[in-house]
C-alpha cells in the first residue's frame, strides 16, 4: 500500500504552523464546520460518517456513527467528550493532533456535536499534557472570538460550548465511564454497564465519547465525502491511522498510513521507521498499546487493521506499535508491563487490583533471579484467575504481556528459574 | 411486573422481571457466594466472588430469532464467552445459571485466593471471627493454603479511628464499599469514600468530625469482614459466647427491633433483629450504643426515703408501706383529686396501664399525664390513633405510587430510623414533600423542600386543603362515605386562595400546589408530623387531618398518618391513658398539676419513668410544694432527689414487655438478664404500693366516646383509642404476661396481643435463606421472636366517620419588641440518662443556642459567643452557633440536658429579645 501524498489527521506535516488559526482559515478550515450547520441536517451528517465507516480510534474501533445512532431519541441534554487522556504505553498521536493541529479537532468536535444534537462537549485531556492543553485552549479562545463556536453559531441558532478538563494522571481515566466519574469529581473508577454511556452517561445524561483522532478525522469527511475517505484503508478499516511506533526502530514517531499497511513496511520502509535498531532481529511487536498481544518475528506480514490483527489474537488498539529487538528478556517486558497495569489498577475489582499485585510479585522475583520452581503454574493460575474476571478491561490487558510471554517464550522464564540463585536482573536495554 | 422463568442448576424457578441472579438463586434455594452484593444495598458487581456460568438462547443476528438445535431445544450460548457477575446480571427468560460447574469453582478459589493475599488472617483476635462471611465462604470456596508469599503482604497501622466511634483495620477490608454505599445511598449521610487507588485504595471519612453520622454501627453489621468495628464493643467478647435477646428499642417513636447480646448477665452489644415492617436491618447509633446505661453504676439499687434533708436506703416493705400510707391519708383528708400521678413515655405498657390503674381506679384521681407539663412542652394532639397509618402497612414496601408529607418534623433528630425508611420510600420511586420553618437533613432528599415562617405553618397546611379543594383533587368516594362537613369546610374557606395563603406563609405557591397534587393523586400517601407541627398548634393539625380524608388518605394499608411525639412509647402511654382526658371525668394534666401543687389543691404525687424537674426550677419549686412525692426510676434524679421516697426498678434488660410504636406496632422484648440488683419491674412496684393500700372510691375508666358507629368523630384529640372497658379491681398479677392479658382485654384496640400471640407472629420470609447467615452474618438477627402486631386505628374501621374541622387561622402577630421567634427543637444526642456509660457521649450536644447569619451579624456575634435571650418569662445565656441555611428572624434551641428552656419559654413559641454578652 502506497505511503500517503497528503495526510488526513497529521496534516501538520503538510501545511506549515497549522496549528495557528489564520493558518487553518487558509487552508479550508471551519469551511466543513460551516457547510454541515447551514447547509445539512444532524442526522445528514450521521449519515455521511457512517457511510464513510469511521471507526473508534481508541481502541475498540466502534464505528462512530453507529455509535452516534444509540442516542435515545428525544432525551436532551446530551454531551459529547473527547476523550484525550492517552496514557496508553507507546501511544502519542493525540498529544500530536492537540498540539499541532488542534483547529482540525476542535472544528471535528464542532462538527460532531452538532450531527449529535449536544451543545456542551469536554475535552478530557491526560494530566501531563499541560503545555499541550493550553494550546488547545488558546486555540479554542480563537474559535469562540470568530463565532465558530458559543452562541448562535453561523447564524443558525446552534449553540455549543467547549470545556478542557485536565486529568490528574490516571491511565484508568481514559476508559469512558471511568473519564465520566473523574470529569464529575468523583473518583476516577469505571461504572457499571449498563446502563451505557449512550444511554445515560456523564451526569446520567445520554453522553457520546470519542477519541481525539477519530473526531479529528470528521472534518476531512465532511468535506471530501464518504467515498473520498473510503479509498483510504480497506473495506472494513476504512481511512487512515495514525501509528505511534516506538522501541528499537532507527526512526521512532507518529507516521500517518492507510490501514492496512503491512506492519514490515511500517518497520522497514524508508518512509517509515527505516529498520531495527543496529539492524538486530525484532523479538516482540506489540501493535496496539501494552493491552495488545504480543506478535514476533514471524509476523511481520501481518497487515494493519483491524480484522488482520484480530485473526492473529491481537488487536489494533490504540495504534501504539511497540517494537521490542532480541536484546530485550521477554521476562523483563512482562514483568514491567504489568508493572504498568499494577500501578495504573484502580482497585475497584478484586481479581485485577490483587492479581496484578499478585502477577508483578513473581514476575519480579523471577526478573530478579530468585524465581522458583512452582512459579511457571502459579502465573499461569494467577492470571487465568483474572481472565474473563475483572470488572472492566484494564485488568483483562493486564493478563495480555504475561500470557503472551509464557505462551511465546516460555523457556526464558525456565531459564531464568532454573538460574536463580546468582540473583542479577537482566537489563531491558543492554548498554553499547 | 411480568414473571421471569429461568433455568437454576437443573432447577427451573419462576421470579419478578428485574431480579438478578443472586436473587433469583436464593429464591431457589441455591447459594451464589458474595462479598460486595448486599440484598438492601445496590449492587455494584466489584468483588467478582458471584461468578457463575449464564447461558441464554442463541440468537441469529440475521433473523433475531433464536436458534434451534437438532434436539429441537434452543442452542445454548454462554453469555458474553465468560463468566458473569450474579449480583447485577437480571434474569431473563429461557436463561440457564450453573453455578458450581469447574470454571466456576476456579473463579470462586480464584478470587478467595486474591482477597487472602493482603489479608491479615488474625481471626483469632478479630471481633468478627466467628460471624465473618470471609471466614465462611473461605470454608465452603476457597483454598486451603495461600500461594501468596507471607512476606509480600501489604501492612497497614492496625486500627485506625474512622471516627470515635468506629476503627477501620485497612489489613482486613476487603474494598466492597458496602460500607460506603450505606452511607452514600441509605443513611444519605455520604461521610465515608475511597482513597488512593489500587492496592493501596482504602477507606477514609470524609467529615468533619470524622464519620459523622447517626447510622455509622450499621456498617459493621455489613462489613463483611472485621474491617470495621465499634469502640462499643471491640475485644469485649467473641460472638459465640453471646446469648441474643430479643429487646426493642426505647428511645424513639419508631422500636427498632434489637438483640441484647449477653455473656451471663454482662450487656456485650446490642444489635439489630431484623424487621421489614419497623427497621428493615438497620438501628441508629442511639439504640446500639445508647443502652449501657442498664450498667452504669449509678443506678438505684435499693429503695430511698427521706429522712430530713437525705435520702436513705430503706427496706422495700418499709418504703411501700410508707408510700401506701402517705397516698392514702392524703386521699383521706383532702380527696382523691389532690393526687396526680406522671408517668415517662419511655415506660413499657404494662407498668403504664397499671400505674393508670392505680392512680385512676384504685387511687380514685383522674390527675394523670405523660408529659412534663414545662411551659415550652406543646399539647400533644394525636393523629395518629385516629387516622394513623392503615392497619398493615410496611414502609419497606412503599416506594412508586407513595407521596410523603413531612410537616415540622426533623426525622433525623426525633426518630432517626425513618430517615432511612424515608428514603428507601425515596430511593424506590416514591414522592417526598418536607415542610419545616428551619432546615433539616431529610429535605435533601426530599422533591419539594417548603420553607414556612415559623409561627406560620398552619397557613401553609391550609394551603395544601385549599388547593386540593380548588384543583379537583378530592377522593369523591371516600369523601362520601366517610367524611362529614365538606360543605361547611368549603364555605369556610371561600375567602381563602391558595395564593394568599402561601404569601401569608412565605411559601412558593407552586411548590404547595404540587405537593397537593403529588399527595392527592398518589395512590398511596402518608403524613409525619413531630415537635415543629405540635409546637405550631392544633391548627396545623387540622388542615393535616382534612387533607388526608380529602385525599382518601385514611383507613386503608400504606396511606395514613404517623405522629413522632417524644418518648419511645408514647403511643402506649395515650393507648394505656396516661393523660387526662382518658377517664370519665377529664382531670388534670401536667400543667395543670404544677399549678395545683403551687396553690395547694393537689398534695401528692406518683411519678413514674419522668424527670420533670431537670432544667426547670418551677416544676422543682412546685414539687416542693407538695405534701408528698414518690418517685418510681432507675437513677436518682433531679426530680427523684426532691422525692420522699424513691423506689428503683429494673431496666428493660431486667424484665420484659411491650412497647407500641408510632405506627401503632405492639412488639415485645425480653428479659435479658436477672434484674439487676434485685429491682422489680415497674408494673410490679404499681402492684405493690396497689395492694397495701385500704381500698377505695374508684375512677370509671370506661370513655364517654364509644369508637364505633356511624357518627362523626373527633378526629383530633388524644383520645380515641385510649378508650377501655372497665379493668378488675384486682390487683393479682404473678408475671408481665398477667398485665399484657389484661390489657388485651380491656385497652381498645389491643386484644390479641397477648405474649402468646406476640410471640406467634412469626416473619414472612424477608428473601432470606436457611444458610443465609454464611454470607451475611453479623448483619443482623433473624427475627425468631415475633414481628408483632399493628394495632387498628379509629379509621381502620369503615363504619367510623370523621368530620372535617380545618379552620382559618388566627393571624399571627409578631412581638413589637421581642423580634425573634423562638422554637425548641429535638436533638436525639440530647445528654439524657440513657446516655451514661455511652460511647456517644462525646456526641452529646452542649447547650447552646443556633442563629441566621443576618441575626448573627446584625448582633455582630461569632459561633461560641455568648448572646442573652429575654422573653417575657424570663433570660437566658447561652453560646451561639451559627446555621448558614436557618431564616433570618427564628433562634433554635436544642432541647438538651442543661438547658433551661422552662426560664424563658412562654408556650412552645417564644418571642425573644437578643443581646450580645461576650
Ligand atoms: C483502561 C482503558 C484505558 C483507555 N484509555 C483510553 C484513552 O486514553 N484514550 C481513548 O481514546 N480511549 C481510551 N480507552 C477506550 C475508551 O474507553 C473508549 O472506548 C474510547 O474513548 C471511545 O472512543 P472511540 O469510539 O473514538 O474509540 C480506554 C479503555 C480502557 C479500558
Ligand atoms: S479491572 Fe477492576 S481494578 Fe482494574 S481498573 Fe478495571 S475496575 Fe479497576
Ligand atoms: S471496611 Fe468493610 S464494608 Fe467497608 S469496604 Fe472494607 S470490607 Fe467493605
Ligand atoms: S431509630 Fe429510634 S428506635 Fe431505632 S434504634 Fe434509633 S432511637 Fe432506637
Ligand atoms: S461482584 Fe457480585 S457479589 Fe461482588
Amino acid at each position: 500500500m502506497p505511503p500517503l501524498t497528503e495526510h488526513v489527521v497529521l496534516r501538520d506535516l503538510d501545511i506549515v504552523n497549522i496549528a495557528d488559526f489564520d493558518v487553518y482559515l487558509q487552508h479550508g478550515g471551519y469551511e466543513a464546520l460551516r457547510s454541515a450547520v447551514t447547509e445539512h441536517t444532524p442526522a445528514d451528517i450521521v449519515q455521511v460518517v457512517k457511510d464513510a465507516g469511521l471507526r473508534g480510534r481508541g481502541g475498540a474501533g466502534f464505528p462512530a456513527g453507529v455509535k452516534w445512532g444509540f442516542l435515545p431519541k428525544g432525551v436532551y441534554p446530551r454531551y459529547l467528550l473527547c476523550n484525550c487522556d492517552e496514557s496508553e504505553p507507546g501511544t502519542f498521536n493525540n498529544h500530536q493532533i492537540i498540539d499541532r493541529n488542534p483547529h482540525q479537532l476542535i472544528e471535528g468536535i464542532a462538527i460532531s456535536a452538532y450531527a449529535i444534537e449536544a451543545h456542551t462537549a469536554f475535552i478530557y485531556v491526560r494530566g501531563e499534557f499541560a503545555a499541550a492543553a493550553r494550546g488547545l485552549e488558546r486555540a479554542i479562545a480563537r474559535a469562540y472570538a470568530h463565532g465558530f463556536l458559543g452562541k448562535d453559531i453561523f447564524g443558525r441558532g446552534y449553540d455549543l460550548d467547549i470545556f478542557v478538563h485536565r486529568g490528574a494522571g490516571a491511565y484508568i481515566c481514559g476508559e469512558e465511564t471511568a473519564l465520566m466519574e473523574s470529569l464529575e469529581g468523583k473518583i476516577g473508577q469505571p461504572r457499571l454497564r449498563p446502563p451505557f454511556p449512550a444511554v445515560a452517561g456523564l451526569y446520567g445524561k445520554p453522553t457520546i465519547i470519542n477519541n481525539v483522532e477519530t473526531l479529528a478525522n470528521v472534518p476531512m469527511i465532511v468535506r471530501n465525502g464518504a467515498a473520498w475517505y473510503r479509498q483510504f484503508g480497506t473495506e472494513k478499516s476504512p481511512g487512515t491511522k495514525v501509528f505511534s511506533i516506538a522501541g528499537h526502530v532507527k526512526r521512532p514517531g507518529n507516521y500517518e498510513a492507510p490501514f492496512g499497511t503491512p506492519l514490515r513496511e511500517l518497520l522497514y520502509s524508508p518512509d517509515y521507521c527505516q529498520g531495527i535498531r543496529g539492524d538486530r532481529k525484532v523479538k516482540i511487536v506489540v501493535p496496539g498499546g501494552a493491552s495488545a498481544g504480543w506478535l514476533t518475528a514471524h509476523d511481520l506480514d501481518v497487515t494493519m487493521d483491524y480484522e488482520a490483527l484480530a485473526a492473529k489474537g491481537s488487536m489494533l488498539g490504540s495504534g501504539g506499535v511497540i517494537v521490542l529487538d532480541e536484546t530485550v528478556s521477554a521476562v523483563e517486558v512482562a514483568y514491567k508491563m504489568d508493572e504498568f497495569f499494577k500501578h495504573e489498577s484502580c482497585g475497584k475489582c478484586t481479581p485485577c487490583r490483587e492479581g496484578t499485585y499478585f502477577l508483578v510479585k513473581v514476575l519480579h522475583r523471577i526478573n530478579h533471579g530468585h524465581g522458583r520452581k512452582d512459579d511457571i503454574p502459579l502465573l499461569h493460575d494467577v492470571y487465568n484467575q483474572m481472565a474473563g474476571n475483572c470488572f472492566c478491561l484494564l485488568g483483562e490487558s493486564a493478563v495480555v504481556p504475561i500470557r503472551s510471554a509464557l505462551r511465546l517464550f516460555p523457556h526464558e522464564f525456565e531459564q531464568a528459574i532454573s538460574r536463580a540463585g546468582n540473583g542479577h536482573a537482566i537489563p531491558l536495554i543492554p548498554a553499547h | 411486573m411480568p414473571d421471569v422463568t429461568l433455568v437454576i442448576n437443573g432447577q427451573t424457578v419462576t421470579v419478578p422481571a428485574g431480579t438478578n441472579i443472586v436473587d433469583a438463586a436464593r429464591a431457589a434455594g441455591v447459594a451464589i457466594p458474595v462479598f460486595c452484593y448486599h440484598p438492601r444495598l445496590p449492587p455494584v458487581g466489584m468483588c467478582r466472588m458471584c461468578l457463575v456460568e449464564v447461558w441464554t438462547p442463541r440468537v441469529d443476528p440475521a433473523t433475531r430469532q433464536v436458534v434451534i438445535g437438532d434436539d429441537g431445544k434452543p442452542v445454548m450460548a454462554l453469555m458474553m464467552g465468560k463468566l458473569q457477575p450474579g449480583c447485577v446480571t437480571p434474569v431473563s427468560d429461557g436463561m440457564e445459571v450453573r453455578t458450581a460447574t469447574e470454571k466456576v469453582h476456579v473463579a470462586q478459589k480464584g478470587q478467595l485466593e486474591f482477597l487472602l493475599t493482603s489479608h491479615p488472617l488474625d481471626c483469632p483476635v478479630c471481633d468478627k471471627g466467628g460471624e465473618c462471611p470471609l471466614q465462611n465462604l473461605t470454608m465452603q470456596f476457597g483454598p486451603s493454603t495461600s500461594r501468596f508469599d507471607y512476606g509480600d503482604k501489604i501492612h497497614f497501622e492496625k486500627p485506625i479511628p474512622l471516627g470515635d466511634l468506629i476503627y477501620l483495620d485497612r489489613e482486613r477490608c476487603i474494598l466492597c464499599s458496602r460500607c460506603v454505599r450505606f452511607q452514600d445511598e441509605l443513611a444519605g449521610d455520604p461521610v465515608l469514600g475511597f482513597d488512593h487507588r489500587g492496592r493501596a485504595w482504602e477507606i477514609i471519612s470524609k467529615s468533619d468530625p470524622p464519620f459523622d453520622s447517626k447510622f455509622s454501627g450499621n456498617t459493621t453489621d455489613i462489613c463483611p469482614v472485621g474491617a470495621l468495628t465499634s469502640a462499643d464493643f471491640r475485644f469485649k467478647a467473641r460472638v459465640w459466647e453471646v446469648r441474643p435477646t430479643a429487646s426493642i428499642c426505647p428511645h424513639c417513636p419508631v422500636g427498632c427491633n434489637l438483640s441484647l447480646d449477653m455473656r451471663h448477665d454482662k450487656l456485650m452489644r446490642v444489635m439489630p433483629r431484623e424487621n421489614d415492617y419497623v427497621n428493615e436491618i438497620w438501628i441508629c447509633d442511639k439504640g446500639r450504643f445508647g443502652m449501657r446505661f442498664i450498667e452504669s453504676a449509678d443506678r438505684l439499687r435499693h429503695p430511698l426515703i427521706r429522712k430530713g434533708d437525705s435520702l436513705v436506703p430503706a427496706p422495700w416493705d418499709e418504703a411501700i408501706a410508707l408510700v401506701a400510707e402517705k397516698l392514702s391519708q392524703i386521699r383521706e383528708h383532702a380527696g382523691a383529686a389532690s393526687l396526680g400521678g406522671l408517668a415517662g413515655p419511655e415506660l413499657p405498657n404494662e407498668d403504664l396501664y397499671l400505674f393508670q390503674k392505680l392512680v385512676r381506679q384504685t387511687l380514685g384521681s383522674p390527675n394523670l399525664d405523660c408529659s412534663t407539663g414545662a411551659s415550652g412542652a406543646p399539647e400533644v394532639v394525636d393523629l395518629a390513633a385516629t387516622l394513623g397509618v392503615g392497619r398493615g402497612t410496611n414502609l419497606a414496601k412503599s416506594g412508586a405510587g407513595t407521596a410523603v408529607l413531612i410537616m415540622g418534623a426533623d426525622p433525623e433528630e426525633e426518630a432517626p430510623l425513618y430517615v432511612l425508611r424515608l428514603r428507601g420510600i425515596v430511593a424506590r420511586g416514591g414522592d417526598l414533600t418536607v415542610i419545616n420553618p428551619y432546615p433539616t437533613k431529610l429535605e435533601r432528599s426530599a422533591a419539594r423542600s417548603i420553607r414556612p415562617h415559623a409561627g406560620f405553618e398552619a397557613f401553609a397546611a391550609l394551603a395544601l386543603v385549599k388547593a386540593v379543594l380548588d384543583q379537583g383533587l378530592i377522593a369523591t368516594e371516600f369523601v362520601t362515605a366517610r367524611v362529614q362537613g365538606l360543605d361547611e369546610l368549603t364555605a369556610r374557606l371561600r375567602e381563602q386562595s391558595v395564593e394568599s395563603l402561601c404569601e401569608t406563609a412565605g411559601v412558593s405557591e407552586a411548590s404547595v400546589r404540587a405537593a397537593a397534587q403529588a399527595f392527592a393523586t398518589a395512590e398511596h400517601a402518608i403524613i409525619i408530623y413531630g415537635r415543629a407541627a405540635l409546637a405550631a398548634g392544633e391548627d396545623v393539625l387540622r388542615a393535616l387531618t382534612d387533607l388526608a380524608l380529602l385525599t382518601g388518605k385514611a383507613g386503608r394499608p400504606g396511606s395514613g398518618v404517623i405522629a413522632l411525639l417524644p418518648g419511645g412509647n408514647a403511643r402506649g402511654a395515650l393507648d394505656m391513658g396516661v393523660h387526662p382526658g382518658a377517664g370519665s371525668r377529664r382531670g388534670m394534666g401536667a400543667r395543670e398539676m404544677w399549678a395545683a401543687a403551687r396553690d395547694g389543691r393537689l398534695r401528692g404525687m406518683i411519678i413514674a419513668g419522668m424527670d420533670p424537674a431537670r432544667d426547670n426550677p418551677a416544676i422543682a419549686a412546685a414539687l416542693d410544694a407538695l405534701e408528698f412525692v414518690v418517685v418510681q426510676d432507675i437513677f436518682l434524679t433531679e426530680t427523684a432527689q426532691r422525692a420522699d421516697v424513691v423506689l428503683p426498678t429494673a431496666s428493660i434488660a431486667g424484665r420484659e414487655g411491650t412497647f407500641t410504636n408510632a405506627e401503632r406496632r405492639v412488639q415485645r422484648f425480653r428479659q435479658a438478664r436477672i434484674p439487676e440488683y434485685n429491682t422489680p419491674a415497674g408494673w410490679e412496684v404499681m402492684q405493690r404500693i396497689a395492694r397495701a393500700l385500704p381500698p377505695g372510691r374508684s375512677e370509671s375508666v370506661t370513655d364517654a366516646r364509644p369508637v364505633a358507629g356511624r357518627r362523626a368523630q373527633r378526629a383530633s384529640g388524644a383520645t380515641a383509642t385510649a378508650t377501655m372497658d372497665a379493668p378488675p379491681a384486682t390487683w393479682d398479677y404473678a408475671v408481665a404476661s398477667d398485665v399484657a392479658d389484661e390489657i388485651a382485654a380491656t385497652v381498645r384496640g389491643y386484644a390479641g396481643t397477648t405474649y402468646a400471640s406476640l410471640g406467634l407472629t412469626r416473619a414472612p420470609e424477608w428473601g432470606r435463606q436457611p444458610d443465609e447467615a454464611v454470607y451475611y452474618d453479623g448483619t443482623s438477627y433473624q427475627n425468631a421472636e415475633g414481628i408483632g402486631i399493628q394495632i387498628a386505628a379509629t379509621a381502620d374501621d369503615p363504619k367510623t366517620v370523621f368530620a372535617l374541622r380545618a379552620r382559618v387561622p388566627a393571624p399571627f402577630t409578631r412581638h413589637a419588641t421581642r423580634p425573634y421567634l423562638l422554637l425548641a427543637v429535638t436533638r436525639a444526642y440530647d445528654g439524657g440518662e440513657w446516655g451514661r456509660e455511652s460511647k456517644l457521649r462525646s456526641r452529646m450536644v452542649p447547650p447552646h443556642v443556633i442563629l441566621s447569619v443576618a441575626d448573627a451579624a446584625a448582633h455582630s456575634v461569632a459561633p461560641g459567643a455568648i448572646v442573652r435571650l429575654e422573653s417575657d418569662a424570663g433570660r437566658i445565656e447561652l453560646p451561639v452557633q451559627i446555621e448558614v441555611t436557618l431564616p433570618q428572624g427564628l433562634v433554635l434551641i436544642p432541647d438538651v440536658c442543661g438547658t433551661p428552656l422552662s426560664t424563658i419559654q412562654t408556650g412552645p413559641q417564644t418571642w425573644v429579645a437578643i443581646s450580645r454578652v461576650a
